[in-house]
């Protein structure tokens, strides 16, 4: 059975009409994860060094594991974003004589292989080798190293209980929230120490192999919470939870000004409002504005004189992330009624310059929201000044280009469970090219002019696109218009 | 075979499905009407287990379908696309079900030869896959996928639909075939009142979730669906 699902999602993949735009990004995924793992497997190798160079403690190991805790709730956020579960159309299979139980654990398992679930043994494998043998006995290392694995195997399961049970709602940005507040609060402003507070469960690890024991079982409840979960909503409809969205979306009547464009715009406005997944995207939004909070409190990037150039990469996050993340799949949104636009007289014109205006609207909310960060310094509104502008100039132009790149179909009405089409790692590594381009404007001018030159530079280029709107846009618009055809029979394809 | 017990769905606060009791015994021909929305795509995905019922059970030979799994192997259905595996040709398709279903290669080519009038050389050999499949081939797919591995019972979503003339024939030959020489019961929904009187021994028809008639006297079925369908 196992051996037929792998074969069906080899199909499925080798046969999709994306399937190129696919495996080009695995196979640059492929490459940036085995070099990130490179680098894991490096610092893990040097970090009994590290830790005796810079903080000399008395005892190494105890030293890091006052620390582990930092890993882990670090690891919640990663996974959060990241983790994904392998997208598989329960309703081609629901009907067959398959056991249900089975599905869900094929579907759970592989999810489990992936990077993620060795990067723990990256980092703390050679530290349990080089540092924990030695000292404590080999045994002592490998429960050791058990307890941390089977911590960060928990964290996985977890997660993909909790992304599942709590997407879409608030709670999930209260709790990532919290999370990151007990982590970067707590270590900075001192609040109260939490990595004390675990450590004696790595330390106890070290002498006596109770806790493998116990995380061990707390790592197979979490499995079997998720599984729980999973297979009492192997339906086909959405869990029975209200839509609070579903009526009454408010349209937005001012945008029925721009014509069209402005009509179409209202459309997705509705669209993003009444779908699960888009609203998701919009919430995200929000989360990144709170981004800022992590980078401008820390004193780490505080510098005496001009500012971090890592703001300018949080400030086109914070005013860009909508149209950096919903841009993405640009024509995916509207791929089950792509042939409505295909239909109406200029109409995809006017869904193309529809989108623009949409980006811009929620980019310039996005700015609107994120003056207050004035409060830590004038620097930071200047920044997010000039990287609106050239989000608003420059990069929306780029995201839209880039996306229209064989844009795949997706099934927005489909149930948001199982459902995790668009939504993973690829989404965040396409946004690192979009990024090189404010640092590709900023650093020379800023090497030669200065901080504030290179801010100018970038407001100034953000202008001018904004002045060639026209244009620019146009291209994209010629491009829809050109591949209309390939583009509307893929989406019909897939169904 | 069938059984349903006080079952309903409710979604929000509209009742869209409400069937105290109702038996369908083996090899029935149970044909199911009503208008659109009435609620006979629900009816048949809660009967599969894809849609909870809010209230009430069905059970498949006394087996509860939202408790066990074992009634899968003897019900068969399509109701939709999305039942199919759409990147497949229609050969690999039917390969994927066998090993699902553990049949042999030659189970599955008896299975399938008794298609051959129906897919009329359209459907087997090609190397298209099904999603570029014309409407009415990728019924035929889906209802031959349905039959496969000897079902009790066939649970198939207006049939009729899309398909050509000749094929409509050749398949409610094929259903009374099937219904005679292994008392395979079929539950069928659709809208060609002609079609349902003709092949079924008993229809049942839906208005709002609610069933509002239940027909097995043949002669009078014509003339009581007409009367209800016909407005004027």
């Amino acid at each position: 059975m196992i051996k037929t699902f792998i074969q069906l999602e080899i199909l499925k993949r080798s046969r999709s009409t994306s399937f190129a735009r696919s495996l080009a990004i695995g196979i640059f995924l492929g490459f940036m994860a085995l070099l990130l793992m490179g680098y894991l497997l490096l610092i893990g190798i040097g970090m009994k060094y590290i830790i005796e160079e810079f903080f000399s403690p008395k005892n190494t190991a105890e030293f890091l594991n006052t620390y582990l805790i930092y890993f882990f709730l670090f690891e919640i956020i990663y996974r959060y974003f990241v983790q994904q579960l392998p997208v598989f159309s329960l309703e081609n299979f629901l009907h067959l004589p398959i056991p249900k139980s089975g599905i869900i654990h094929y579907l759970l398992i592989s999810s489990f292989i992936s990077p993620l679930s060795i990067i723990p043994l990256l980092l703390f494998g050679p530290f349990a080798y080089l540092e924990i043998a030695p000292s404590y006995g080999l045994i002592a290392s490998w429960v050791w190293l058990g307890s941390v694995l089977l911590t960060s195997w928990s964290i996985h399961w977890f997660m993909l209980w909790f992304k599942q049970r709590f997407e879409d709602s608030f709670v999930v940005i209260l709790v990532l929230f919290a999370v990151i507040l007990l982590g970067s609060g707590s270590a900075y402003f001192g609040w109260f120490d939490i990595g004390a507070f675990f450590e004696p469960v790595f330390t106890f690890a070290l002498e006596h192999a109770v806790p493998v024991v116990l995380l061990a079982l707390v790592m197979v409840c979490s499995y079997f919470l998720c599984f729980a979960f999973y297979r009492q909503n192997a339906y086909l409809e959405d869990i029975g939870e209200e839509d609070p969205f579903h009526s009454g979306a408010a349209s937005l009547g001012f945008l029925s000004k721009f014509g069209m464009a402005g009509e179409m715009a209202n459309l997705e406005w509705k669209l993003i409002l009444r779908h699960k997944k888009s609203r998701t995207y919009l919430t995200l939004c929000f989360f990144f504005l709170l981004y800022g909070l992590i980078f401008y409190v820390n004193p780490a990037y505080v510098s005496q004189d001009g500012f971090s150039y890592l703001f300018i990469f949080v400030g086109m996050f914070i005013t860009g992330i909508f149209m950096l993340q919903y841009g993405q799949l640009f024509l995916s949104w509207n791929s089950a009624s792509f042939d409505f636009f295909l239909h109406q007289r200029r109409g995809l014109e006017a869904l193309v310059k529809g989108k623009y205006l949409l980006f811009a609207g929620v980019s310039v909310v996005c700015f609107l929201l994120s003056i207050p960060y004035a409060y830590f310094g004038w620097d930071i509104l200047w920044i997010h000044l000039a990287t609106f502008l050239f989000n608003m100039g420059i990069t929306v132009h780029l995201v839209i280009y880039l996306a229209l790149w064989k844009p795949k179909p997706m099934d927005l009405n489909k149930g948001a469970m199982f459902n995790y089409e668009g939504v993973g790692i690829a989404q965040f590594l396409m946004i690192i090219p979009m990024m090189a381009a404010p640092y590709v404007v900023f650093l020379p001018v800023a090497y030669l002019g200065g901080d504030y030159a290179g801010l100018i530079a970038l407001g100034v280029i953000g202008l001018l696109g904004m002045i060639a709107y026209p244009k620019l846009s146009d291209i994209s618009v010629q491009k829809v218009l050109n591949n209309r055809y390939e583009i509307s029979s893929s989406f019909r394809q897939e169904l | 075979m069938i059984e349903v017990k006080s079952l309903k769905k409710i979604y929000k606060d509209t009742t869209v499905l409400d069937i105290p009791f109702l038996t369908i015994p083996k090899s029935e021909c149970f044909g199911l009407v009503g208008n659109n929305g009435a609620g006979k795509t629900t009816f048949f995905r809660i009967m599969l287990d894809l849609v909870r019922a809010t209230e009430g059970n069905v059970y498949v030979d006394g087996e509860d379908v939202g408790h066990s799994e074992n009634w899968k192997s003897k019900v068969g259905a399509f109701l939709d696309e999305h039942m199919l595996l759409s990147y497949l040709t229609p050969d690999e398709y039917f390969q994927a079900l066998r090993k699902i279903y553990r049949l042999s290669k030659e189970d599955l080519d008896i299975h399938l030869e008794r298609f051959r009038d129906l897919f009329n050389d359209e459907i087997l050999g090609k190397k298209k896959f099904i999603r570029d499949l014309s409407k009415g081939n990728i019924k035929k797919v889906g209802i031959a996928a349905a039959m496969l591995g000897n079902p009790e019972a066939v649970l198939l979503d207006e049939p009729f639909e899309n398909l050509d003339p000749s094929s409509q024939i050749r398949l409610k030959k094929l259903i009374l075939q099937e219904k005679e020489a292994n008392q395979v019961t079929f539950l069928i929904s659709s809208h060609d009142l002609n079609h349902v009187t003709e092949i079924c021994d008993r229809i049942v028809l839906l208005e709002k979730g609610l069933i509002i008639k239940d027909l097995e006297d043949k002669s009078r079925m014509t003339e009581e669906l007409n009367s209800y369908f016909n407005v004027l």
